[in-house]
C-alpha cells in the first residue's frame, strides 16, 4: 500500500438504497492524473455516472471531496468540493465549500465520500475517525439549516462536530438549492436538491486523526516567511477589512455591477449596499475559514422593526448585488435578512436573485401577469416583495414553485418570449459581473463547464491589470480587448481547477509557483508547476466530455442575448457588447478542440487520458466524435 | 567552457551570503531584489525565491531552474525575475552570476535623467557604460527581452523606475558591480548637491582614453 501524505488515501462509498458503506483505497492513477478535490470528483463521476440520466435519478451520485492540501497549514486550505450531475444545468454540476467541514473530513480519514442511491426515509451520515454511520433524520427533516446543525450536535453530544446540510429548499428540490455548513455555502448548480432527492439531510463529521505531511518543518518555514507577500496582493487588505463586497465600488467604476437585470449602468443605491458601508454599520465580527490569513468572512448583527434581531452572515458581494442592485434594492438591512433567509432555506443567492430579476422584468413588460404570480404585483426596488418571493421559493409555494426551477426552466414554462430576459448560461444564472465590462469574463461564462461561473478563472482580475508571470501571463490584458482572451481564459480556467483540486481558496491569492512548492512539501509527490497545469487541463476536458454526453454542447457555449447585442447605456462600460464569436474560436483552437468544441483524440492523447475516455465512451455506447452538429452562429 | 571551483552547495551558500550583504547595505529590501548563479558550463541556475524575506534566506529556499524557468530542484517559487536572469545567461555564456538590486541612489539619479559620469576610477574602469532600460513591468518576458538586447558588452544596467542589474563571471564580481554602482551614484549625488550646480570635475580624458573610445 502506498504511503500517503496530504492525502488520506481512503475514499468512502455510501449507498443509501441499501445502507451499505464501503471503504476503498484511493487510486494512485487517478491522483496522478487529476490531483484530488474537484479533479477527483470529476473523474469519479465521469467514470461512474451516465451523464444522460436525470439529476434526481437514484443512479446519480454526489461526491464530496477534499484536496491534498485541505486541512494543512497552507493558507486558505479550507476547501471542499461537491459535484454531481446538476438539476439546474442538466449537465456538469459542482460547488465549493469553505469553513471547517473539509478539514474535519480529512481528519476523519477520508479524501472523498461518494454518495449513491436514494434512502427510503430521511437519513443523515455521521463520519468519525474512519467510520461512517447512517442515522435517522426524520426528526430534522424540514428544519432550516442552522437548526439542523444544532440538533445534530446536541444529538451526538460533541460541539466540535461539523455539519454540511440542506434546508427545506433542498428537500423540495429547488433546482438551485445549496449545501450549507455553518455560515459557509456551496451555493451553485443545485447540489442541495440532489441531496434532497436522495433523502440525505446532512453529513456530520468529526475527526481526530493526524493529517500527515511529508516535510512539515520545511513547509512551516516556507509559509511563515511568505505572509508578507501573500498579504500584499492588491485585494487582500480590502477583503480582510470589508469582505468581498468591499470591492463593489471599484467594480461599479468599471460598469461591472449589474443593475436592474443588467439594463442600467448607473445607480445611486450602490453606496448603501457596498461593503465598507455595511461593515461600518452592521458588523458583528470578522471571521475566517480554517487556516485563512485573509478572513473575508464577516458576520452581521442588526435590529430592525421589520425583521427583529438578525444575526448572520454579512452579504457577500454576490448577494449584495443579486438581491440588491440587480433588483434596485438599496436597503442594506433587508439584504442582511435576505442573505439569512437564503442560507436558512438553503438556496443560492445568485440564482434566486437572477430568477426574481427575470420575473420582475417580464412582469413590467407584461409577459408575466398577476395570473401567473397569484396576485402579486412585481416591481423593482421593493425589499418586502423580494423577501416574500424568497420565502415562497424556499417553501415552493405558489409562484415560488416556478421560480424554484431557475430562470431557464421557468422562462420555458412561462414562454411568451420571456426566455429573452432569463440571464443564464447552460441554465446557471449569471453571477454579478457584467461581461460587457470585462469581455474575458464573457468568454469564461460561455465556456465554464458548470455554466455562467465567475470563479472558475476569475479572468477579470487579469483584465483589471494583474499579471501572473508563473502562468506566462506577462502582458497587460485590457478589459475590452478580444485578442488573446481565448488563451487567457483557458489558462486561468485550468489553473483554477488546480486550486480546487488541491483544496485551496482562490481569494487567498498565492502565486502558482508557491502552490507547486506546497504540493511537493505536503505530499512528497514530485509534480512541478507545468504538470499541475496539465492536471487542470485534464479536468477541463473530462468535464467537457461529461457535458457533451449529457447533451450540453457548443451551442450552449454562448451568452444571453443582452450581452451579445444590447450595448450598455451608461457608466463604466458604456457602449460595449461582448464580441463572443472570435474569442470562442480562439478558445477552441487553444484548447485543441475541433470547431464543434469537441476535444480531439490528439488532445486527449496528449493529456494521457484518451484511453480511459474511450473505454468509458465504449461502455456508454456513445461516440462523441461522430456527432453532427455545427457551431452556433 | 567555464568550470566551477565550488560545489553546488557552496554556490548556494554564496548566494545567501550575497543576498544578506546586499540587504545589510540597503541595496535590496525585504521583498525586492534577486540573485542567481549559473552552475558553470551548464544550462541550470540556482536562484533566490520569490516573496520571501531577503535578509535571512535558508539553503532550502533556493530553487534550481533551467533556462526555461522550469523548476528542477527545490520547493519555492523562483524569483519572478527569472526570465530576465535566464535571458542574460542565454546571450552571455561568459556570465555565471546575475544580481538584480534596488539601489536607491542609482535608480533615483536615473529617474532624474542624470547619467553616471566618469568621476572616479571605479566609474571609469569598473562600470564603464551603464545603459538605462526603459520601464517594463517586472517579471515579464518584455523586460527580459529589453535587457537581453542591451546586455552585450556591459556589466551593469539600470532598469528605469525599478533598479539595477549587475553581471559577473562569479557572484563576487556581480556583487562588486552592484556596490560600485551605488558608490559612484552616491558620490556623484553628493558632488552635485554640494557644488550648487557648478560643473563637477571628471577624470581627465587622457586617463580614460581607451575606455572612453570603447564605451562612451
Ligand atoms: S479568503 Fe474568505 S473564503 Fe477564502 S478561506 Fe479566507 S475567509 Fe474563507
Ligand atoms: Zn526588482
Amino acid at each position: 500500500m502506498a504511503e500517503w501524505y496530504g492525502y488520506t488515501g481512503r475514499i468512502a462509498r455510501v449507498n443509501l438504497s441499501d445502507s451499505r458503506v464501503s471503504i476503498e483505497d484511493a487510486k494512485m492513477e487517478y491522483i496522478d492524473l487529476v490531483l484530488g478535490g474537484i479533479g477527483l470528483a470529476s473523474l469519479i463521476l465521469f467514470m461512474e455516472v451516465d451523464p444522460r440520466i436525470d439529476a434526481f435519478d437514484p443512479s446519480n451520485k454526489l461526491v464530496f471531496s477534499v484536496g491534498p492540501l485541505t486541512g494543512t497549514m497552507v493558507p486558505g486550505s479550507s476547501r471542499t468540493t461537491i459535484a454531481s450531475r446538476s438539476p439546474l444545468t442538466l449537465g456538469w454540476g459542482e460547488s465549493h465549500l469553505g469553513g471547517f467541514w473539509g478539514t474535519e473530513l480529512k481528519k476523519a480519514g477520508f479524501d472523498a465520500i461518494i454518495i449513491e442511491g436514494k434512502a427510503d426515509t430521511p437519513t443523515y451520515l455521521y463520519v468519525e475517525d474512519g467510520r461512517i454511520e447512517l442515522r435517522d433524520a426524520s426528526r430534522i427533516w424540514g428544519l432550516k439549516t442552522s437548526n439542523v446543525e444544532k440538533s445534530i450536535i446536541s444529538e451526538l453530544g460533541d460541539p466540535e462536530i461539523k455539519v454540511a446540510c440542506i434546508g427545506p429548499a433542498g428537500e423540495r428540490l429547488v433546482r438551485y438549492a445549496s449545501i450549507i455548513s455553518g455560515e459557509r455555502v456551496a451555493g451553485r448548480t443545485g447540489l442541495g436538491a440532489v441531496m434532497g432527492s436522495k433523502k440525505l439531510k446532512a453529513i456530520a463529521v468529526r475527526g481526530l486523526l493526524q493529517i500527515r505531511i511529508r516535510w512539515p518543518d520545511k513547509l512551516r518555514s516556507m509559509i511563515s516567511r511568505l505572509y508578507p507577500s501573500i498579504m500584499s496582493f492588491p485585494t487582500s487588505q480590502i477583503l480582510s477589512s470589508y469582505g468581498t463586497n468591499g470591492e463593489m465600488e471599484s467594480f461599479y467604476q468599471y460598469g461591472d455591477v449589474p443593475i436592474r437585470n443588467f439594463t442600467l449602468g448607473e445607480w445611486d443605491g450602490i453606496h448603501k449596499i457596498e461593503g465598507q458601508y455595511m461593515v461600518e454599520n452592521y458588523l458583528k465580527r470578522h471571521r475566517a475559514c480554517f487556516g485563512c490569513p485573509v478572513g473575508c468572512w464577516k458576520e452581521a448583527r442588526v435590529e430592525d422593526p421589520r425583521y427583529g434581531l438578525i444575526e448572520g452572515r454579512m452579504p457577500e458581494y454576490e448577494s449584495a448585488a443579486s438581491l440588491g442592485s440587480l433588483l434596485l434594492n438599496s436597503d442594506p438591512v433587508s439584504l442582511i435578512y435576505m442573505e439569512k433567509l437564503c442560507n436558512e432555506y438553503g438556496f443560492d443567492v445568485i440564482s434566486s436573485g437572477v430568477t426574481i430579476a427575470w420575473a420582475i422584468e417580464c412582469f413590467t413588460k407584461g409577459l408575466i401577469t398577476v395570473e401567473d404570480t397569484g396576485g402579486l404585483q412585481l416591481r423593482w426596488g421593493d425589499p418586502e416583495l423580494i423577501v416574500n418571493l424568497l420565502e415562497m421559493i424556499g417553501e415552493r409555494r405558489g409562484f415560488g414553485y416556478i421560480l424554484g426551477e431557475g430562470c431557464r426552466l421557468a422562462s420555458r414554462i412561462i414562454g411568451r418570449g420571456s426566455e429573452k430576459y432569463a440571464m443564464h448560461v447552460k441554465g446557471l444564472e449569471v453571477p454579478m459581473h457584467d461581461p460587457r465590462a470585462f469581455k474575458g469574463m464573457g468568454l469564461q461564462y460561455a465556456t465554464s463547464n458548470r455554466g455562467a461561473c465567475h470563479l472558475q478563472g476569475l479572468v477579470m482580475r487579469i483584465e483589471q491589470g494583474e499579471r501572473m508571470p508563473d502562468l506566462k501571463i506577462y502582458r497587460r490584458f485590457y478589459r475590452f480587448e478580444i485578442e488573446g482572451k481565448g488563451w487567457l481564459v483557458a489558462t486561468m480556467q485550468d489553473w483554477h481547477h488546480v486550486i480546487e483540486s488541491l483544496g485551496l481558496c482562490k481569494f487567498v491569492q498565492i502565486p502558482p509557483g508557491h502552490i507547486a512548492g506546497f504540493y511537493l512539501l505536503v505530499t512528497g509527490i514530485e509534480k512541478r508547476l507545468p504538470e499541475l497545469q496539465k492536471c487542470g487541463e485534464r479536468i477541463s476536458n473530462i468535464q467537457r466530455i461529461f457535458n457533451i454526453i449529457a447533451g450540453v454542447t457548443s451551442g450552449d457555449d454562448t451568452l444571453p442575448d443582452r450581452f451579445l447585442s444590447e450595448p450598455v447605456v451608461e457608466g463604466g462600460a458604456k457602449g460595449e457588447i461582448v464580441e463572443l464569436k472570435p474569442m470562442l474560436k480562439e478558445y477552441y483552437k487553444v484548447r485543441g478542440w475541433d470547431e464543434r468544441g469537441i476535444p480531439t483524440r490528439e488532445k486527449l492523447d496528449d493529456l494521457s487520458i484518451l484511453g480511459i475516455i474511450e473505454s468509458r465512451l465504449d461502455s456508454l455506447e456513445i461516440d462523441i466524435w461522430g456527432y453532427k452538429q455545427s457551431i452556433r452562429s | 567552457m567555464s568550470v566551477s571551483i565550488f560545489s553546488e552547495e557552496e554556490l548556494r551558500y554564496e548566494i545567501i551570503r550575497v543576498m544578506k550583504a546586499l540587504y545589510d547595505r540597503g541595496l535590496v529590501s525585504a521583498l525586492g531584489g534577486n540573485v542567481s548563479a549559473r552552475i558553470p558550463g551548464s544550462d541550470t541556475v540556482w536562484i533566490t525565491p520569490s516573496g520571501v524575506f531577503k535578509g535571512d534566506l535558508k539553503l532550502d529556499d533556493l530553487v534550481k531552474i533551467n533556462l526555461d524557468g522550469e523548476v528542477i530542484e527545490g520547493f519555492m517559487k523562483p524569483s519572478v525575475e527569472w526570465p530576465m536572469h535566464t535571458a542574460i545567461y542565454r546571450v552571455r555564456p561568459d556570465i555565471n552570476a546575475v544580481i538584480h538590486a534596488h539601489n536607491p541612489i542609482t535608480t533615483g539619479l536615473a529617474l532624474a535623467g542624470i547619467e553616471l559620469k566618469p568621476i572616479t576610477v571605479e566609474a571609469v574602469v569598473t562600470l564603464r557604460s551603464v545603459p538605462v532600460i526603459p520601464f517594463a513591468y517586472p517579471g515579464t518576458d518584455e523586460l527580459a527581452k529589453l535587457v537581453a538586447e542591451r546586455v552585450k558588452g556591459v556589466r551593469a544596467l539600470i532598469l528605469q523606475n525599478h533598479g539595477v542589474v549587475a553581471l559577473g563571471y562569479n557572484l563576487v564580481e556581480a556583487e562588486a558591480i552592484v556596490e560600485t554602482l551605488e558608490e559612484v551614484a552616491l558620490t556623484q549625488l553628493v558632488a552635485m548637491l554640494a557644488s550648487g550646480g557648478r560643473e563637477i570635475p571628471m577624470i581627465p580624458e587622457r586617463d580614460r582614453e581607451l575606455i572612453s573610445k570603447l564605451y562612451f
